[in-house]
């Protein structure tokens, strides 16, 4: 199959944006075509083509989505999507307008189907607990349309603990990281609070970089340097994924900076950033810090960052930060949560939770992400993420980007904050506008570079096509809401809010190899921590096959 | 190898040394399916071909379907979710309703709860609640709480316990202490002991079992809601949420509500549809009502109406204990656990985890396991339950 698209202007971020015609043969990119017919063809003018969407931090699968789900039944409305409707019935604007999720955390159906109506491609779970890690895979397995992978939740782990406790050599805990990612099929490894879930369960209630587990007498920071160690040692292609210290604390910014400096200058990747940037000036003992941690990550390029953004309104909060979960407690809105101490591993914590504009700390948090984005200035290395369903459902990216490229649609509705965050925040101060390519770089190129994704994320010859074309649009929310076609390995499997045909799909795993001798020692000390064979929870490859679903790896 | 035929899913090198009564009557009952295919069987199924087509037009034609029973794996799950989707109809795998006590109680007031091995490993005290049927049902709970510190556990069982409970506990190593009372009574008995902590008591045994109580770090707190038989079953679990929930202003305390087999249809269809089943589908969409879409409520509504209304009924477990609906179809292979009307049809359906590979759910919810097939079967017949309900599919 050839598909030739005509006279779109391609952007991508590697070469200069123009118009030009773009060749899709089978799965793969060209840019000129060594065969003079083409299958099919689509004139494209006044649209863009862009590689598809990857979402490296969206919470779509596994034990605490769908422990969210059960805890949520009555959040669930389900109107009728765009796409539901009849052509009669769509009018133009709403056709323009993002229909909300049927809830926070919607079923992996809908999932998949509303990434796809965004022109997203690829979407990547970041805390796969390990015994929960089958789990994770066949939710994301039942989500259609995407390419997926997860990020695998060490750090708490007691294994590891209690072996940096020993000082065992830093090759085992090399080798312990690439048989955990392996047995578990995963990309990337994530540590959240390091050493605090753990410590949680010893009723421990804080824990600082610098401050020791009660128990096993070890700190944040030890964990933070084995572990950033192990993943370039193991050459993973995605840097330490780090989830700080102190979640939601005031001056928070102390914690973010020692997580930084704890790795000695190796790559790292905080998340949801925008979380972990608070100082303590100003009104109500909370301030933006946002400035320090930009400033930091546009002075050391091994860093990068993703935002996290707030919206207003009802959501979900999920995570493996029982710690700070809990000390939230009573700030779930409906008052109820559920907390999990899970298997030696990690845990969870999930609370419902409204964000208000008329809320000092809320309002505060939304200028603070806003400010990371217009403050770091390379789009590569800060990605679009509202860590659904965390900040925000994964819908809200349309309105994200509008307020991205739109110094006037950003004010207007700075102008209805909190009163005391409109004059203390800088936001105002800040009058810089994403370009479109700016926006395509964050979404596509810049993820899949951070993934190791070699063929995605750009336009470039040999790359796979999975293509998006948008109709150009004055208002960017509406060019992003709906995408007008979506191709997935050269195949046409989405038009004018119709799915054409199913598609294929990958799982991302990270090239490393099990090492024969740690494959020996777990299996003798795995039944004493866990009470099973090392066996039961590792997961073979066929597993993830299928007529629909292969594998790829990457390695840096 | 891991034994598919409860919950616990115990792992083991070698399965046969394991000393386990369910085991032995569920291989029994395997053993039963293999020899002796049950009558109606070779009849019904002669040609499931034609059997199949004619079945998709009963289906086509439908006015209500319910699909009920029995799903263990991850795999049927899946099917049953999406052949309910195509049909519009109404699904409720959760026999007895029992997972939604713990279901409704978790809605309303939220849980804080622990893992299997977290609390094998970590916990000071275990209290279990309940009466010799947990163990009935899950044989190796207390050896699958043998951790590495056991001088430290200690277990209080709570309710009808008798001495059979007790030695099963001292044979997998514990002293377990035992307190007999009415079930309905332990949420309000745990609130007042917490409260009269402090207070020094004249009997040795309640000193004792205070003391125990008062230095506990981490308690864990079992029970099985398919073993728990007091009125109002979802009230009784949120009180004692709300116990644990207090527990842990000063210290550390977390559920582990046992889930029987069908933790695994609950689990596919929460993250399928938002809804962990008794929910019914209309034009692709579905709805939740934990009353009036449960299979009890569905079939006694259709009782009086003719054949427009269809049921599917899945049982891929050995599960002796019948399943009573008047069905339209079986897919197992127990012509005693499904009555069938008329003109029904039965799909020969292998074993979950013993005759075919199955993605099984753990008690605890969090760890899940692949099992892999023990014993072969005749695949010309019997097939997987997700190969049927792939089949009906319109
Ligand atoms: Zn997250």
């Amino acid at each position: 199959m050839i598909t030739r698209l005509v006279g779109g202007e391609c952007i991508d971020g590697v070469s200069k944006s123009e118009v030009r015609d773009l060749y899709l043969v089978q799965d793969t990119i060209f840019s000129v075509s060594k065969d003079a017919r083409s299958d099919a063809e689509y004139n494209l003018s006044n649209h863009i083509v862009v590689a598809g969407g990857i979402d490296l931090h969206t919470h779509i699968g596994g034990g605490k989505v769908n422990i969210a789900r059960l805890l949520l039944p009555e959040m669930v409305r389900h109107g009728r999507s765009q796409s539901e409707r009849t052509e009669s019935e769509r009018t133009e604007k709403e056709w323009k307008k993002i229909a909300p999720l049927s809830s926070p955390v919607p079923g992996t159906w809908e999932t998949g189907r509303r990434y796809l109506e965004m022109g997203y491609t690829a979407c990547f779970e970041p805390a796969v607990l390990p015994a929960n890690a089958r789990h994770a895979h066949a939710e994301m397995a039942d989500t259609p349309w995407l390419d997926t992978g997860g990020f695998l939740l060490l750090g708490n782990d007691r294994l590891l603990l209690e072996w940096i406790s020993k000082g065992v050599p830093q090759s085992q805990i090399n080798d312990y990281v690439a048989w955990m990612i392996r047995a578990h099929q995963c990309c990337a490894v994530k540590v959240v609070n390091a050493g605090g879930i753990d410590a949680f369960k010893f009723n421990q209630r804080h824990l600082d970089v610098d401050e020791k587990h009660w128990y096993f007498s070890i700190t944040p920071r030890q964990i933070l340097q084995s572990l950033s160690h192990a993943v370039e040692s193991l050459c993973l292609a995605h840097p330490l994924h780090v989830h700080c210290s102190n979640l939601g604390v005031a001056g928070n910014i102390a914690s973010t900076m020692a997580t930084i400096d704890a790795v000695e200058g190796r790559r790292l990747h905080l998340t949801h950033a925008q979380f972990h940037c608070y100082g303590t000036e100003g009104p109500h003992g909370y301030c933006s810090a946002a400035k320090v941690l930009a400033d930091r990550v546009n002075a050391e390029s091994n860093l990068s960052i993703d935002v996290g953004q707030m919206q207003f309104g009802q959501t979900v909060t999920l995570s493996g930060d029982t710690m700070h979960q809990f000390a939230n407690r009573k700030l779930a809105r409906p008052r109820k949560s559920i907390f999990q101490d899970l298997e030696c591993q990690a845990g969870c914590g999930v609370l419902p939770f409204k964000y208000r504009q008329d809320q000092y700390v809320h309002s505060l948090l939304w200028a603070i992400g806003l400010e990371l984005f217009l403050r770091i200035e390379d789009p590569l290395r800060v990605f679009l993420t509202t860590d659904h369903p965390n900040g925000a459902p994964f819908t809200a990216y349309p309105h994200l980007i509008h307020l991205l490229m739109s110094y006037d649609f950003r004010m207007s509705i700075f102008e209805r904050l909190h009163a005391d965050v409109q004059r203390t925040s800088s936001l105002a101060s800040l009058k810089r506008e994403y370009s479109l390519d700016e926006i395509i770089k964050m979404t596509r190129l810049g993820p899949a570079r951070a993934l190791g994704l070699s063929n995605r994320g750009s336009l470039s010859d040999g790359g796979l096509a999975d293509v998006v074309v948008y109709e150009r649009c004055q208002n960017p929310e509406h060019m992003f809401a709906r995408p007008k076609m979506v191709f997935r390995r050269g195949n046409l499997v989405y038009r004018d809010g119709e799915f054409l045909a199913t598609a294929s799909k990958s799982t991302i795993v990270a090239n490393v190899e099990i090492d024969s001798t740690m494959d020996v020692t777990l299996k003798k000390v795995w039944p004493m921590q866990y009470g099973y064979s090392s066996d039961l929870i590792r997961i073979h490859q066929d597993e993830l096959l299928s007529e629909q679903r292969n594998i790829e790896f990457t390695s840096r | 190898m891991i034994c598919p035929f409860c919950s616990l899913l115990c792992d083991a090198t070698d399965l046969n040394e394991i000393d386990c009564g369910l085991r032995n009557k569920s291989l029994n009952q395997l053993a039963k399916f293999r020899s002796q295919l049950d009558p109606s069987f070779n009849e019904s199924v002669l040609d499931p071909e034609m059997e199949l087509a004619a079945s998709i037009e009963l289906l086509g034609i439908a006015k209500r379907v319910l699909i009920t029973g029995r799903i263990a794996s991850v795999q049927t799950a899946r099917a049953a979710v999406a052949l309910a989707m195509k049909l519009n109809g109404t699904i409720d795998c959760a026999e007895a309703g029992h997972i939604f006590k713990n279901v409704q109680a978790i809605q309303r007031a939220g849980i804080n709860s622990v893992s299997l091995a977290e609390a094998r490993d970590h916990a000071d005290l275990l209290i279990v609640i309940g009466d010799d049927s947990l163990f009935d049902a899950c044989p190796r709970i207390p050896h699958a709480l043998h951790g590495q510190n056991m001088s430290r556990k200690t277990v209080l069982l709570l309710g009808g316990f008798t001495d059979k409970s007790m030695k099963a506990w001292q044979a997998a190593g514990f002293q377990p202490w035992s307190i007999s009372c009415k079930l309905e009574s332990v949420p309000s008995a745990l609130l007042q002991w917490s409260n009269a902590m402090a207070q020094s008591s004249q009997d040795r045994m309640t000193s004792e079992l205070f003391t125990a109580l008062e230095n506990a770090k981490y308690t864990a707190v079992l029970w099985s809601a398919a073993s728990l038989f007091v009125e109002q079953a979802d009230l009784w679990v949120e009180r004692l949420l709300e116990w644990i929930a207090s527990q842990n202003e000063t210290k550390r305390c977390a559920a582990l509500p046992w889930t029987s087999l069908d933790g695994t249809f609950q689990q596919v269809c929460t993250w399928l549809t938002g809804f962990p089943g008794r929910i019914r589908f209309q034009d692709g969409i579905p709805s939740f009502d934990t009353y009036a879409h449960s299979y009890e409520n569905w079939l006694a509504a259709s009782r009086d109406l003719d054949s427009d209304s269809v049921v599917i009924a899945i049982d891929e477990t050995v599960a002796t204990e019948p399943f009573r609906a008047k069905m339209k179809f079986g897919l197992d292979r127990k012509f005693y656990a499904i009555e069938l009307t008329a003109g029904s049809v039965r799909f020969p359906t292998a074993v979950a985890g013993a005759e075919v590979a199955a993605d099984i759910f753990r008690a605890d919810q969090t760890l899940l396991a692949h099992l892999t097939p023990s014993h072969e079967c005749d695949e010309s017949r019997v097939r997987p339950a997700a190969y049927w309900l792939a089949r009906l599919a319109p």
